[in-house]
């Protein structure tokens, strides 16, 4: 059992230790080639998913090849598509807010990276991959996971078209209905852990549930509350907008929403981001629910991996077979529905710790 | 504007009834080859067409022809029944040449507004009430009304905008104190079937008020029927105007009214491949409507939409073998088919017969994913609604009507070819909204699977020396002089139907199409009005259009 | 819920059954059906100048021009404006003009598609079909008896 306890030393110290570097330096130090380190590795997995993957995946589901040409696997379509998508020209319409219409695709990626800075991802060979344990860390993760609907909103508005302006409109009803719930249900995890530190939170998910003929199963969130994670899953995939709530860009209906109008660079930055944002969210639930980085004979940093991309799969799975739902019946959904059963499942479960404890 | 339900009546039978019917609002009588034809004047049209309406159960407004001869110009309404489609009445209009001016039935019918504003656009004639006259096909900057005879064609046709009233400046004109927003969808949108411009006022994300705007895909397929013969030429050209997988369906219409004008058999075998043939068509006309009406729901590059691609694909391999062609066919001749079925004949039937067995399987899977989907459910219950006197009044015909609950169907109402030997139903649903034209699509589909088995059947213990594919016919065809004929048969999405004036020369003299597309696409204000924008869409997709049949 | 379940449960048997629908097109190319209709081929050899097949042709893609004794000299068809209905080999009565299977053809320009006779003598059989057998049954139909062996080449 791989996993990290609390008081463990974190990444930039650990790089600081290695360079040598001592006091404010080391640790400014570590901490940008933590940060570095961390940040890339997401943005590598959001290079192969966005080209590569998902084309792969979505061919699985609808008895397609896809890419197989240039590569193995055709994985160098990654190549080939960052090459295509950053020569292209970058059309900024005439009417456009500028400072907001440049900066509201640079917010969306910033906001996903800065999420990961909390997220315990479980160690490494001798590195134990977490670059800030901050005590308030599930308050963070949600507050810079939320950011995202102001990039959209000002690039819904600052592009100056009427399909963009809806999609942004609709993003922001979108998540204002489905945080409440999301964030509720998380704290009926708080409950348990009294603690809104990650480190912590998975730290009490390593200890074993029950024993069911000599395996163990462990406490994880997802199997002492399945219907909070159950909850959780369908809030999140609201906030990060993937199918069937992906009415933020509706291709069918509002062309493709808040992103109509960016082209190129801008393009490439929207769309990193809402795969960093999938990826957020999957780490998310996997910590909170899934144990985080735990797992038995790989590695915690391989485990962590595994789970944010069973997320992902998850959510293409989704994509491929469930239709979207309608902006009014989403947000009927919301206040009606999820914003009910989440303060229930919160009740209940102070309750049911109430009487334990 | 509301809807006048027509009374229920017993059916005028004869002529003559009509005749007593109109009473003196006949000043002539014509024969037109499918129906008594009645002259009248033309500021009683709306006198005439409510009498048929209400007292002779003539409700369905089929299609509206214009035409200018030589010393006058014409207005043809052709009237049938939904009841009973062989009651056919026309009502010819004449307009005087100088100052063609006509009444609009648009207050009686009103899938006149859209016909009318055609015969507008291209022959020049005006209607008088009309509530919107403007032209429909043609841009609004087109000089002149080219099948009109005075059409002068080297006068340069369209004008710039600069010298012209300027749509785009008009748009600008936001009033402030508007709360609605004005929104172009189309004609490039993702959802829009083709070029189709939808001219959309919002509140919020609501449908205050919508207009589609048609006419980017006209290619003058009319008028290039008008200078092809009868005998080879036209014939290519109906699979381009649905040109989704239908084309037999289409090649039928024009078969079924130039054999009727010009008098042809069809030997009985020929006519077991043309109504297998045909089938064949809209099942994979219907394999796409579904596919891409799953795409207007789901909205992503769905799994259902590959997976219906896949089923259509399946079709056009057994029509590729059949015809030569995927989706061009020209397969049809007058009197008979090109080809007989491939050799050997044993594959082609198997090869058939596998995938009608396959067939359940797939139509499970449809149901699995798309109507027990209670997402999808929530989303097409009840959007969407056209009840049944509105579709009749706009002359919704195909899945459209029988979504709405109105039974009627062209291949068992007005039979031909081999259908009324087959043992089908004609599928009808009771909701008026996007689930029941879903569903009578999907059940349609079996229908057809239904008499394709049959066809197999037959034609495979047809005896061998009776194989007739085609009969007799002369290499030039020349109907006599003045000879009108309007038939229509079942397309994919409705009735298809074709009016030919013969000049007595091997061309028509006016080769007129009635796009099922063009009727029922003038139901979706109707049905769109109050919804929201996704539902507006979806109806969109259940319409099934195909712009190169409504643009033509 | 349960029928979103059988919709996802639907698209995983598919993702999981590793059956794919689509094919890689030019290393599997496809079969295509004798009766097809592809690039026309030309035999100056069998035609007798009779120009049915340019006065048939609904668009105007044949243009045949001769001299003043009625010899031909060009036959010029337009491969990217034809729609390919077959109506000219249909009414051919020496089956000099015929449509290949061969549907793979590229230009740089729309003008490099008005095939002359040479070029279209020139279009390759599609798979080494010759149409010709698999449409014989029916031609007799239209164009009376044939006399057996056709030589393009």
């Amino acid at each position: 059992m791989a996993g990290v306890l609390q008081g463990e030393v974190l990444l930039p110290e650990q790089i600081a230790d290695l360079l040598g570097l001592e006091g404010a330096l080391g640790a400014a130090v570590g901490a940008l080639i933590g940060a570095f380190v961390v940040g890339n590795v997401m943005l590598a997995f959001t290079g192969v998913a966005g080209p590569w993957a998902k084309r792969k995946i979505t061919a699985a589901f609808t008895d397609r090849i896809a890419v197989n040409r240039i590569g193995p696997f055709g994985l160098f379509i990654i190549i080939a598509d960052s090459v295509r998508l950053l020569s292209k020209e970058l059309i900024i319409p005439d009417g456009a807010d500028r400072p907001s219409y440049d900066l509201a695709p640079l917010i969306l990626p910033a906001s996903a990276m800065l999420g990961f800075a909390v997220i315990p991802m479980g160690s490494l060979g001798p590195f134990n991959i977490q670059l800030a344990d901050p005590e308030a860390g599930l308050a963070l993760v949600f507050a810079f996971a939320s950011i995202a609907s102001i990039s959209l909103v000002m690039g819904g508005y600052a592009s100056n078209n009427k399909y963009s302006l809806m999609g942004g409109l609709r993003a922001v009803a979108q998540n204002i209905a489905y945080e409440i719930p999301l964030i509720v249900t998380a704290m009926s995890v708080v409950v348990f852990t009294g603690s809104l530190q990650l480190s912590t939170i998975v730290a009490e998910q390593s200890t074993t549930l029950v024993s069911i003929a000599g395996v163990s199963i462990p406490a994880w969130f997802a199997f002492v509350n399945p219907f909070a994670f159950v909850l959780f899953l369908v809030a999140n995939m609201a906030e990060i907008g993937r199918n069937p709530f992906d009415i933020p860009e509706a291709p069918t209906e509002i062309v493709a929403g808040y992103q109509t109008e960016y082209s190129s660079v801008y393009f490439v930055l929207f769309y990193l981001g809402e795969f960093l944002h999938v990826f957020l969210g999957g780490a998310i639930m996997a910590t909170i629910f899934l144990g985080g980085p735990a797992g038995p004979v790989l590695p915690g940093f391989v485990w962590f991996v595994i789970k944010i991309w069973a997320f992902f799969l998850f959510t293409q799975w989704a994509r491929s077979a469930l239709p979207r739902v309608r902006i009014d019946q989403l947000i009927e959904i919301g206040w009606k529905g999820m914003l009910v059963l989440s303060f229930a499942n919160l009740v209940l479960t102070a309750i049911i710790v109430g009487v334990i404890a | 504007m509301s809807v006048e339900l027509p009374a229920d009546t017993d059916a005028v039978q004869t002529p003559e009834e009509i005749a007593d019917l109109l009473g003196d609002l006949v000043i002539g009588r014509e024969e037109h080859l499918n129906a008594p034809g009645f002259v009248i004047k033309p500021d009683t049209v709306v006198d005439a067409l409510r009498r048929l309406r209400d007292q002779a159960g003539f409700d369905h407004l089929s299609c509206v022809t214009a035409e200018e001869y030589e010393d006058r110009y014409e207005s043809i309404y052709h009237l049938t029944s939904y009841d009973d489609r062989t009651q056919e009445v026309s009502i010819v209009v004449p307009a005087d040449k100088e100052n063609p001016v006509s009444q609009s039935a648009n207050e009686v019918f009103r899938t006149a507004d859209w016909h009318e504003r055609e015969a507008y656009d291209l022959i020049g004639i005006e209607y008088d009430d009309h509530p919107d006259l403007r032209r429909i096909l043609l841009p609004e900057t087109w000089q002149g009304h080219p099948l009109g005879q005075s059409y002068d064609q080297d006068q340069p046709q369209v004008v710039p905008l600069r010298e012209h009233q300027n749509p785009l400046l008009e748009d600008q004109k936001a009033d402030n104190d508007s709360e609605t927003m004005y929104l172009n969808i189309g004609p490039h949108h993702p959802a829009t079937h083709g070029v189709l411009h939808i001219k959309t006022v919002l509140d919020g994300e609501q449908v205050v008020d919508l207009e589609p705007d048609i006419g980017y895909l006209h290619r003058c397929e009319e008028q290039m029927c008008q200078n092809s013969t009868y005998r080879y030429q036209i014939m290519p050209y109906p699979d381009r105007w649905d040109y989704i997988s239908a084309g037999l369906l289409n090649e039928w219409a024009y078969a079924r009214t130039a054999e009727e004008l010009a008098d042809i058999e069809v030997p009985e075998y020929a006519q077991i491949i043309r109504t297998m043939g045909a089938e064949l068509c809209r099942m994979a006309a219907h394999f796409l409507a579904l596919g891409t009406f799953a795409l207007d729901i789901y909205g992503d590059f769905t799994a259902l939409f590959m997976y219906s691609i896949r089923d259509r694909e399946k079709v056009q391999n057994i029509l590729e073998e059949l015809t030569g062609q995927r989706l061009m066919f020209n397969y049809f001749r007058l009197g008979g088919v090109v080809w007989d079925l491939p050799e050997p004949r044993e594959e082609f039937f198997e090869m058939t017969r596998d995938f009608l067995d396959d067939l359940p399987t797939a139509l499970e899977e449809y149901h699995d994913m798309m109507t027990s989907n209670e997402i999808l459910q929530v989303r097409t219950v009840d959007t969407g609604v056209l009840p049944p006197e509105v579709a009749k009044s706009y002359g919704a015909t195909g899945p459209v009507a029988r979504g709405s609950g109105i039974d009627y169907d062209v291949r068992r109402d007005d039979p031909y070819g081999y259908y009324e030997n087959l043992d089908w139903d004609v599928v009808t649903e009771d909701g008026c909204d996007n689930f029941s034209r879903l569903l009578v699509r999907m059940r349609e589909v079996e229908e057809s699977a239904k008499i394709v088995e049959q066809c197999i059947d037959l034609l495979e213990d047809w005896p061998e020396d009776e194989r007739n594919i085609q009969s007799n016919v002369p290499r030039t065809i020349k109907p006599d002089d003045d000879t009108e004929i309007y038939k229509a048969v079942e397309g994919a999405k409705g009735e298809l139907g074709i009016y030919i004036r013969s000049d007595g020369t091997e061309k028509p003299g006016r080769f007129k199409i009635r796009s099922p597309c063009f009727s029922n696409l003038q139901t979706l204000p109707e049905m769109s009005n109050g919804e929201y924008v996704p539902d507006a869409i979806a109806s969109l997709g259940s319409l099934d259009i195909v712009l190169g049949e409504v643009d033509r | 819920m349960i029928g979103l379940l059988k919709g996802m449960a639907t698209t995983m048997k598919h993702a999981l059954d590793g059956k794919t629908f689509t094919v890689e097109y030019p290393e599997t190319a496809p079969e295509v059906s004798p009766r097809f209709r592809g690039v026309h081929k030309f035999s100056q050899e069998r035609c007798i100048w009779c120009r049915q097949c340019e006065n048939v042709c609904p668009n105007d893609t044949i243009q045949i021009v001769m001299d003043d004794q009625r010899n031909g000299e060009q036959y010029n068809l337009h491969i990217g404006q034809c729609i390919y209905c077959r109506l000219c080999e249909e009414v051919c009565p020496v089956d000099a003009i015929l449509l290949t299977q061969n549907f793979e053809f590229t230009a740089d320009t729309k003008d490099e598609f008005a095939y002359n006779k040479e070029q279209l003598k020139n279009v390759p059989w599609y798979k080494g079909i010759d149409p010709l057998n698999s449409r014989n049954p029916d031609r007799d139909a239209w164009i009376g008896e044939g006399d057996g062996e056709v030589d393009y080449q």
